[in-house]
């Protein structure tokens, strides 16, 4: 059974915090990824942290509400997950240490040795991040992972949507007073990100049917789905460019979870009501908390801050 | 051991869990007094207390960063390492840390990143709301990892479906004794770590005599009304968790028939493990008895400290009069303040040793009387367990050290170069209006 086929109320809570995770974390692990291409000078590194800090632990939450729903509604599903990626997923929790760690130590020591050793994390975390959740998502939506080539295309897939969201994040939030070049940079590289993408998408879907392949389990909402996806592509690469990115790319990397969720054939029978009323009757009274938070943070920064913050 | 994957993933829980809990055990410690000192301030609207909150502050943010890092790693751990508890007790055990992350660490992260940016960007009252928001959801945390916890130690209020425990009762969950217990029992010990910790960075600077804006002195007042109260509680709760000893949780048997309890246990435990139980036990109560001689003993340095300098102040020539906050106090005094700067060891010590205490004493159970640890671990190779092994730890000793470096480095400052501290426009006249106008796309 798919986790969205019937879709019970825990199951959309589960495929909306990775989707969310995907959505709102791909912005600030995308630019994390593309700091060595868009900031050249100190100056413009201080700034793309700064541009990243006000998000990242806004958004790596909904990837902990993630895992806590799975262990704790989905436990089958769980270890079906553990079971198939027990290797990719120690990589990416790995990723994301080294990420947040040079993020949180960065502004704490002003030198520009540590500097540049905390965005060698900050770079090198969030490359590893994207290049595990494409492994996740080609092990998830092929049945393992094997040596073949959907595998292989399926995660430059996923990096490229990683890299582009982050570009469009870039293109939006690197404009500054000075120097807008990393912005221009950015926004320049959504362009070619997105046709690379859009290569990516179509090799990946052409090697589907044979290399290591998918066999969705619903063949209508793949096929819907990776039209979405190339039509989001397309529209980036051509006709409106940087300017809707922020939008296109969102709808793009938003794909391959919503693929996982409705065509893997992933394992979400069974929930026992006591528990599921439990854990609802807990979550709902805070609910309106949860979005007061997330939508006051991205309402409060949506301009950069004047000075230095806590991060850089 | 190396080639054990077991000990290395018993191990490594135990190093990170351990790591985890020195950090949270100060956030859950210094957020009530963080809080209550901002809204003293926005109530009085009291500069002073307002730089007190920034100083402490930031001491909270960057322990609370490794606080996030190690409790990432805990949660994913928990389901890499451990999926055995996952597949019997997922609907049981995990439901409340599910609940946990939704209600507590995802309002608790949000909110924080809106009291960190939220300095200038909007007013007072809402600045303070948002820290409320994180010290309740800080405490939220705490409640529903330890109602985990405690279904572990005293498993309560399901019923067998297959191989699967399905929950029945969620108040018997919520009720459990071996969660309040330790939530009270964790909470009380946590207050006497915020406290020390405040005691000994505030002795550190009036020993140096840098206490302009007061932060200290209220340091050091808190610090002693705190000691005087709270190791009588921790004792309370503490000594009444023996309760749950030698009882059997009221779902035994629905596993295991009572011979099988009694092969398992008799086949498991001792050796090292019952060394680290009986080492934790008796590092928890030392210190605990330490810290129940010495607390009422802070008080005694309030009037040293009192600003109005009494009869006998003056002749001991000690207090003070505004003017001594800027120049070291008598050399006797020094030296009784001295104490203060290592006392944050015993609670620190106590707490490390108590979780020891606790989680040897449920072996060689995971689920007491349900589920064995050894059933618990997932399934892998002896070079993976020694890989992951290897790199968490050592990637853990390293943030740890980091991040402690920075907090001595950041208490030795003083108010004036805190991570929070306000920054002054300091570029002379006209520093205020920006440079160029700014595009936003
Ligand atoms: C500042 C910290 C601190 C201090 C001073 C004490 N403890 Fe403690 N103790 C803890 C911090 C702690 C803890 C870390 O918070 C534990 C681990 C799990 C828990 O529930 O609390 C704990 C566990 C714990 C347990 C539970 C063991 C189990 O469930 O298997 C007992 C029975 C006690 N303690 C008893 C005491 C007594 C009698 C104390 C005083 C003499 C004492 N503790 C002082
Ligand atoms: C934060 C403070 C904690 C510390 C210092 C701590 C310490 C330890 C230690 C020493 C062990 C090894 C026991 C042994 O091998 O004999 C262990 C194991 C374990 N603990 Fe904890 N623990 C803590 C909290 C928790 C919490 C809150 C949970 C669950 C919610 C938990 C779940 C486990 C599990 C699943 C194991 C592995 C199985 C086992 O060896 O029993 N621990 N912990
Ligand atoms: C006695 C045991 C524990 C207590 C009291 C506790 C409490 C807390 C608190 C207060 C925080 C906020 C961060 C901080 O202030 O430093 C936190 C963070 C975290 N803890 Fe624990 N925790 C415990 C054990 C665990 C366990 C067993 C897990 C894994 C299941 C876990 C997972 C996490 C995670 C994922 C975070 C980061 C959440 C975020 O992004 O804000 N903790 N914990």
């Amino acid at each position: 059974m798919d986790l969205l086929s019937v879709p019970s109320p825990s199951a959309l809570l589960l495929a909306l915090f990775v989707v969310g995770y995907l959505v709102l974390a791909g912005a600030d692990v995308g630019l994390g990824m593309l700091m060595p291409h868009v900031a050249r000078s100190p100056e413009q590194r201080r700034r793309v942290v700064a541009s990243i800090a006000p998000y990242f632990l806004a958004s790596e939450v909904w990837l902990v509400a993630a895992v806590g729903v799975m262990a704790g509604m989905f436990p089958e599903l769980e270890h079906l997950v553990v079971a198939r990626l027990w290797p990719v997923l120690v990589v990416l929790l790995a990723g994301w240490l080294l990420r947040d760690a040079g993020l949180w130590f960065r502004a704490r020591v002003d030198t520009p040795r540590w500097r540049g050793l905390c965005d060698t994390a900050i770079v090198a975390g969030s490359w590893t991040l994207a290049v595990s959740w494409g492994l996740a998502v080609a092990g998830l939506l092929s049945g393992g992972l094997s040596p073949s080539p959907f595998p292989v295309l399926c995660t430059i897939t996923v990096v490229c949507l990683f890299a582009l969201r982050g570009a469009a994040f870039g293109a939006e939030r690197l404009v500054g007073p000075f120097e807008a070049e990393s912005a221009d940079v950015a926004a320049r590289a959504t362009r070619s990100l997105a046709r690379f993408a859009l290569g990516a998408t179509i090799a990946t879907v052409l090697a589907a049917p044979w290399s290591g392949g998918p066999s969705p389990t619903s063949l209508g909402a793949a096929v819907t789905l990776a039209v979405v996806l190339a039509a989001a592509l397309a529209l980036t690469c051509g006709l409106i460019g940087p300017m809707f990115s922020r939008h296109t790319s969102a709808l793009a990397i938003a794909v391959p979870g919503l693929l996982v969720a409705s065509t893997a054939g992933l394992p979400t029978s069974g929930l026992p009501g006591t528990t599921a009323v439990f854990v609802w009757s807990m979550l709902l009274p805070v609910v309106p908390v949860m979005l007061l938070g997330q939508v006051w943070l991205y309402r409060m920064t949506r301009r950069p801050a004047k000075g230095a913050t806590f991060f850089a | 051991m190396l080639e054990d994957p077991l000990a290395l993933a018993r191990l490594q829980f135990a190093f990170t869990a351990a790591t985890h809990y020195m950090f949270v055990a100060l956030t859950l410690g210094l957020a009530p007094y963080i809080l209550f000192t901002q809204f003293v301030a926005v109530l009085r609207g009291d500069r002073s207390r307002m730089l007190s909150v920034r100083f402490w502050g930031g001491l909270y943010l960057v322990n609370y960063g490794m606080g996030v890092l190690s409790g990432l790693v805990m949660e994913l751990q928990l389901a890499l390492n451990w999926s055995g508890i996952q597949e019997t007790f997922g609907y049981t055990f995990a439901a409340p840390l599910a609940i946990e992350t939704m209600t507590a660490f995802f309002i608790e992260s949000t909110f924080l990143g809106l009291w960190i940016f939220g300095w200038d960007r909007m007013g007072r009252w809402a600045h303070l709301f948002c820290f409320l928001v994180v010290s309740l959801t800080a405490y939220g945390s705490a409640w529903w990892v330890l109602v985990s916890n405690g279904f572990l130690r005293h498993p309560v209020g399901f019923e067998m479906v297959d191989g699967v425990a399905h929950l029945t009762d969620p108040m018997a969950l919520v009720t459990n004794p071996a969660a309040v217990l330790a939530f009270l029992h964790v909470v009380t010990g946590a207050m006497t770590v915020g406290a020390l910790v405040v005691a000994a960075v505030s002795a550190y600077h009036l020993r140096r005599g840098r206490d302009e804006h007061g932060i200290f002195r209220r340091g050091i007042r808190y610090s002693a009304i705190m000691m005087c109260v709270m190791p009588m509680l921790v004792v309370s709760f503490g000594g009444a968790q023996f309760q749950i000893f030698g009882q059997d949780p009221p779902t035994s048997g629905l596993t295991y028939t009572a011979e099988e309890i009694a092969t398992i246990e008799a086949s498991g435990g001792g050796g090292l493990v019952a060394v680290a139980n009986l080492t934790g036990d008796v590092v928890m109560m030392t210190s605990w008895a330490v810290m129940f001689f010495l607390g009422p003993l802070i008080p005694l340095f309030l009037p040293l400290l009192s600003a109005r300098r009494g009869r006998w102040g003056r002749r001991l020539g000690l207090a003070p009069g505004p003017e001594l906050f800027s120049r070291p106090p008598a050399r006797w005094i020094r030296w009784a303040l001295a104490p203060l700067l290592v006392s944050p060891a015993l609670p620190y010590l106590a707490s490390i040793g108590g979780w020891v205490y606790r989680e040897t004493n449920r072996q060689p159970w995971v689920v007491v009387h349900h589920l064995t640890t050894a059933d618990a671990m997932t399934p892998m190779s002896p070079a993976a367990a020694l890989a992951s092994f290897t790199f968490f730890t050592l990637a853990f000793t390293v943030l740890a050290v980091v991040t402690y470096t920075l907090l001595f480095r950041y208490a030795r400052r003083g108010p004036e170069g805190g991570p929070l501290a306000e920054r002054r426009a300091d570029a002379g006249p006209g520093a205020d209006e920006p440079a160029a106008p700014v595009h936003t796309f």
